[in-house]
């Protein structure tokens, strides 16, 4: 089966109903996707297929194939940053660190829905990626930091 | 606080060819000269046991505690670099491995009880004053000036009369020659430039960019990886395995039934992941069959008998008994599991009666023991590489994962790494034990507080924690049993309390002429520990639960009735004072909202809280915090903020909705949709204040916590005059005017 993860093909050999978040840290060795729960209710295991958040610990990898996939990994090519992990740091949002591969992609998603998210905005985007350090506050914050860097408003 | 023996902490020796080396005896009974470095050969200069100068002028700095989120490292670097006289970003941070030389808390190489900046404040700084002493008297001899010439700063030694400047890195050589200060010069609150100064965390890139290595993510040539089903029942055994189709799956190695379960082992996760779908088994009825929650609350609340006497001031139960006004209240709190994003999870090399560990664990200590245990050898012969961890909490004190995969390893004879799922992290935890406070309190004429008692009950820590204590003492295993099992026979007679049961209250810093508290444990066979802030998350609900009830009572305000019970130039009373001007305390709150007030000292640190809450629909909404902490210097006051932040979010979970059930022995929650964390859009705005303080630094990672759920109720009681006394909060509210 054909992956497309960050930009690149793939081939790897599991069975269809594998999911994504196990052939992500296992067969093509990126392990910056978290396993939480398993069952799509921590968000910890967020990428983006066709560019849209999914749950990669409950998504057959048979359903992605030869569809882009993108994980924290893909975000910006190194040592550069994405806006958003760039506010991130500013804000000094992580604590342990474990969930915010997850939070980061489910917020890059938002802000290239609504590059202006209001606070209740974020709060439906964001709600269903848990942390149990707590760092929503900061979360929150960095958001609308990324979404002014990302506007081309300077700090 | 811990001190270090000068030395005990360092010596050296000069050894053949004129290099340094130097042997690291800190630490508990052990005397091996293990860390022999030669500068000249090398160039590297181990100054001590934590701190290596690379030739290249970058400063190695091995941390002997677990990072768990609370920002360790970056503190501990920031430690180091004020005394040493580098950026905190010529630091590169590593884990230090097990050994006896890092046991530097109550003997063990450990993380918990918000004790290590407290530690390191002084061990850590005079580390690195030590190292930069020495790179100084190098440099005054290689120039031939006197040492009080010489100035340090960004790494570097400068001569200013001379213009001559060396970096650390050119010095190294040298310095490894130079003796190692008894007793050298640490800074001055006054003189920091580095403590108090930086508020960015070092490993905030790692943690944004996916590079951040969690024990999840370890690899090691011919791993192979392990899932375990673990019974219904905690302690539950296979009787029967029936697994014929999952062992013909492609990768399965074995499956097979052991004493915590069924391990289902193949070259990768996935495929045993899969297997596990396909085995069933029938299990054994399971040591903590025939627990069941809400009995065993209904029991505790039964009990009246007198407990152990922990504090005994005055004679409480005679000015109770003649007291004008008397309350009595019963506060209830619930098993609470730790639910650390990262699962428990640990990878293990075994070879013969020795092994290798890598592990996200708060003790590496523990972890030696428990393997060790399992293989059947000796502690000393299992090295533990701690990993960053997904959260702790106190769940990692406990290494009951390192003993599954140890006994995995050495029965499939290749390295596995073992990986929990959430169901066996959330009903194998070892659990905040559920717990009750009886209260009594009387009021003078007055409406002085002239009486109060506090009768805990509940599960005791300590006689759940023999293992770990096991694992805590030196000596040979034969003899710390005996030690061990006569420690544990008194707080099995409940002669000595417990540790933790009634911690927060026995140390109250309230003024009450008549004050006593007692403990009474309660048995059952579910494993209890160590859960952010342990007792006082229970305690420090009741009391100021309570103290609020009293000052209603006393028609006071409950601001006011606090401060009269403090001392004078208390920090209680600073942070009271504080608190009152932050949150406008004694002005009218808004419209439909109600703020209660809380405040509470643990782990040296005093914290107070304002909650201001609203129901809305039924549902008990936070919408905003105040928080004034007193921890005597903040290393890094970012980080202090954001653990009052993680501690009260985390508190409030708890305090809301959370609560861990057991019905027939079997834990009813299993994953994050019936123990929900708070979410984002339920979380309030957090406003903390940190008071200037010269005083060294206590404890952050937990103090922030005891008097969040508390602070809820009493915003709950001041909005609808309904006094909320079970946790978790949410389900009282429900059932409020139910028996």
């Amino acid at each position: 089966m054909k992956l497309v993860v960050n930009g690149t093909s793939i081939d790897v050999e599991v069975p269809a109903e594998t999911p994504l978040l196990w052939v992500l840290r296992e067969e093509v060795g990126l392990t910056g996707t978290k396993f939480g729960c398993g069952r799509a209710l921590c968000g910890a295991c967020t990428v983006h297929v066709d560019g849209a958040p999914r749950r990669s610990c409950v998504t057959a990898v048979g359903d992605v194939a030869e569809r882009p996939v993108t994980t924290i990994e893909g975000l910006a090519s190194a040592p550069a940053l994405h806006p958003v992990q760039e506010a991130w740091i500013a804000e000094n949002v992580p604590q342990c660190g474990y969930c915010q591969s997850g939070q980061i992609m489910t917020a890059v998603a938002l802000l290239r829905a609504k590059p202006a998210p209001t606070d209740t905005e974020i709060d439906d985007a964001m709600s269903a990626n848990l942390c149990r350090c707590g760092t929503y506050p900061r979360i929150r914050r960095a958001i609308h930091r990324a979404a002014r860097s990302l506007r081309g408003e300077h700090e | 606080m811990i001190e270090v023996s000068r030395r005990g902490f360092l010596s050296s020796t000069l050894v053949g060819g004129g290099a340094l080396s130097l042997a690291v005896t800190v630490g508990c009974g052990s005397s091996s000269p293990t860390r022999v470095r030669h500068a000249e050969a090398s160039g590297e200069l181990v100054a001590n046991m934590y701190i290596t100068v690379m030739p290249d002028g970058r400063i190695a700095l091995a941390v002997n505690k677990a990072e768990i989120g609370q920002g360790i490292t970056t503190g501990f670097a920031t430690l180091v670099a004020e005394e040493l006289g580098v950026p905190i970003d010529h630091i590169d941070v590593h884990f230090a491995d097990s050994h006896p030389e890092y046991r530097t808390s109550f003997g063990m190489h450990q993380t918990g009880g918000s004790t290590s900046t407290h530690e390191a404040f002084g061990s850590l700084r005079h580390a690195a004053a030590a190292a930069r002493e020495m790179l100084v008297l190098a440099a005054a001899a290689n120039w031939r000036v006197p040492v009080a010439e010489l100035a340090v700063a960004d790494g570097r030694v400068r001569h200013a009369a001379s213009k001559r400047e060396a970096s650390f890195g050119e010095l190294t050589r040298h310095a490894a020659r130079a003796p190692v200060p008894d007793h050298p010069r640490l800074k001055p609150p006054s003189e920091f430039t580095t403590i108090g100064k930086v508020n960015r965390r070092i490993d905030a890139r790692a943690k944004v960019d996916g590079t951040a290595q969690f024990g999840i993510d370890v690899t090691i040539p011919n791993l192979v990886h392990a899932v375990v089903i673990h019974g219904p029942v905690y302690g539950a055994r296979a009787r029967k395995v029936m697994a014929d189709a999952a062992r013909t799956r492609a990768g399965v190695i074995d499956i097979f039934a052991f004493r915590w379960g069924v391990a289902v082992v193949a070259e990768k996760y996935w495929q045993a992941l899969a297997a596990a779908n396909d085995v069933e088994v029938e299990w054994s009825q399971g040591q903590a069959a025939g627990l069941d929650s809400e009995k065993l609350r209904l029991a505790m609340r039964a009990t009246t008998a007198d407990g152990t006497t922990t504090r005994d001031d005055g004679h409480a139960p005679r000015v109770l008994g003649e007291a004008r006004t008397k309350l009595e209240a019963i506060y209830e709190a619930p098993y609470l599991a730790h639910a650390p994003m990262e699962p428990q999870n640990c990878t293990v090399k075994v070879d013969g009666r020795k092994a290798e560990v890598w592990a996200p664990c708060q003790s590496p200590t523990v972890v030696q023991a428990f393997v060790a245990n399992a293989i059947g050898g000796d502690s000393d012969q299992v090295i533990v590489h701690t990993t960053l961890s997904g959260g702790g909490f106190g769940r990692r004190v406990v290494a009951d994962f390192a003993t599954q995969a140890a006994l995995i390893a050495k029965q499939v004879g290749r390295p596995v790494k073992l990986i929990w799922s959430r169901e066996s992290d959330m009903t194998q935890a070892s659990y905040r034990p559920q717990s009750m406070v009886r209260m009594q309190g009387g009021l003078s004429a007055e409406g002085q507080l002239a009486a109060m008692s506090a009768h805990c009950i509940s599960q005791s820590i300590t006689l759940s924690s023999g293992a770990i204590l096991n694992a805590a003492l030196p000596g040979p295993r034969a003899l710390r049993g005996v030690v061990v099992d006569s420690l544990l026979a008194m707080f099995s007679t409940n002669s000595m309390g417990d540790l933790f049961a009634t911690e927060g209250i026995k140390d109250t810093p309230y003024q009450i002429p008549n004050l006593r508290v007692d403990f009474t444990p309660v048995r059952t066979k579910l494993p209890v520990a160590t859960w952010r802030s342990v007792g006082h998350s229970v305690n420090g609900f009741a009391v100021e639960s309570f103290i609020d009830e009293l000052a209603h009572a006393a028609g006071q305000d409950p601001l006011g009735f606090r401060h009269k019970l403090v001392a004078p130039g208390s920090r209680q009373r600073r942070v009271l004072d504080a608190l009152a001007a932050q949150s406008k305390w004694g002005e009218p709150a808004p419209k439909g909202i109600g703020r209660g007030l809380a405040r509470h000292q643990s782990f040296e640190t005093e914290v107070g809280e304002v909650a201001d809450v609203e129901i809305v629909d039924g549902r008990i909404k936070v919408r905003r915090v105040y928080c004034v902490v007193d921890c005597g210097i903040a290393v890094n006051p970012n980080i202090v903020r954001a653990q009052m932040e993680g501690a009260i979010i985390f508190g409030l979970s708890a305090a809301l909705d959370q609560e861990i059930t057991v019905a027939g022995g079997v834990v009813q929650q299993r994953n994050f949709d019936a123990f929900p964390p708070l979410r984002m859009f339920e979380a309030p705005e957090i406003v903390v204040q940190i008071l200037d303080s010269d005083q060294p630094p206590t404890g952050v990672g937990e103090p922030g916590l005891p008097p969040i759920a508390a602070a809820v109720a009493n915003a709950i009681f001041a909005l609808t005059g309904t006094r909320l006394r079970r946790l978790p909060l949410q389900h009282a509210w429900d059932q409020r005017g139910e028996k």
